[in-house]
């Protein structure tokens, strides 16, 4: 533990950083949430507020099955979501992301 | 009931035998955190950046954190959590 | 190797620290590589290994912690080829994974 005085202690702390500040959540089934991080516990229950999710669909394409298929993605908005922990793949700052 | 299912790779670092296996996962994980690591979920996605920090769950704080797909960076995430349940195994890079 | 009977399952582990096991996963992934330790969940260490996977293919990672968690066996000693006694060599390592 000694030589991590510089950084976090647990990995949970970088959550904590993130209160009050936009994040990007990555959920299981290809989802994705960006929003306001209000409250976080320790099994990544989140509240979010302002947030967007974005779900990512394959789209069938049976007429060229070589090309890769497709990716509709479906926007949604949400003033204010409790999401809960076991959805959760990852957490990260927004501001720290780039595509 | 939650004590029972954490892993607890840190161990704990007034414990002995910590100090003496280096090859134990808390032994690993203490000796490769701040180093390049690789780590894989369950589902195939593969995320590489600097081990920041580990917990009991296998929770994973990685400083500038890539996904990885197919050997090509697909995204930058920088500083991310990952949750434990999700991780197949974590590889030192520099090992 | 000493009996087995009255070997407890970790015990059986614990001999295994030091040389190569073979980890098959719920998932079907595999691992094959020397056994450097592991702890009371099974999480392992290990080092040169091989990740096999059916549909990914074939990987090197030079020194792994598993998550003990989708851990579903390990044979001591396996290099992912074993066949079983009385199977002809045509039935591969996913017919012997199939004995769990």
């Amino acid at each position: 533990m000694e030589e991590k005085e510089d950084t976090h202690a647990e990995p949970l702390d970088l959550v904590r950083l993130c209160i009050d500040e936009i994040v990007i959540i990555k959920l299981r089934g290809d989802r994705e949430l960006k929003g306001r991080l209000h409250a976080y516990d320790s099994h990544c229950n989140l509240v979010l507020g302002d947030v967007e999710e974005t779900i990512y669909v394959a789209e069938e394409e049976d007429e060229d099955e070589d090309e890769p298929p497709s990716v509709k993605t479906i926007k949604k908005q949400s003033e204010m979501l409790f999401v809960r922990g076991d959805s959760v793949v990852l957490i990260a700052p927004f501001a720290g992301t780039t595509h | 009931m939650a004590k029972e299912e954490e892993v607890r790779p840190n161990g704990t670092p007034d414990d002995d035998q910590v100090e003496s296996d280096a090859k134990d996962p808390s032994g690993f994980l203490s000796e490769i955190i701040g180093a390049p690591v690789t780590v894989k979920l369950n589902s195939g996605i593969i995320y590489k950046g600097d081990l920041q920090s580990v917990d009991g769950y296998m929770n994973i704080a990685l400083e500038r954190c890539r996904e990885i797909s197919d050997g090509r960076l697909v995204r930058n995430w920088g500083d991310a959590f990952v949750r434990g349940n999700n991780v197949t195994y974590i590889c030192a890079d520099s090992a | 190797m000493a009996p087995l009977e009255n070997l407890l399952p970790l015990e059986l582990i614990d001999k295994c620290v030091g040389s190569q096991i073979w980890v098959i996963m719920d998932t079907g992934k595999e691992f094959i590589g020397k056994l450097l330790g592991f702890d009371d969940y099974v999480n392992m260490v290990l080092e040169d290994v091989t990740e096999v996977d059916p549909i990914e293919g074939n990987g090197q990672l030079p020194k792994i912690l598993l998550n003990g968690n989708k851990i579903c066996m390990m044979v001591p000693g396996g290099d992912g080829k074993t066949v079983m006694d009385g199977e002809e060599d045509e039935s591969e390592n996913e017919d012997a994974a199939m004995v769990g």
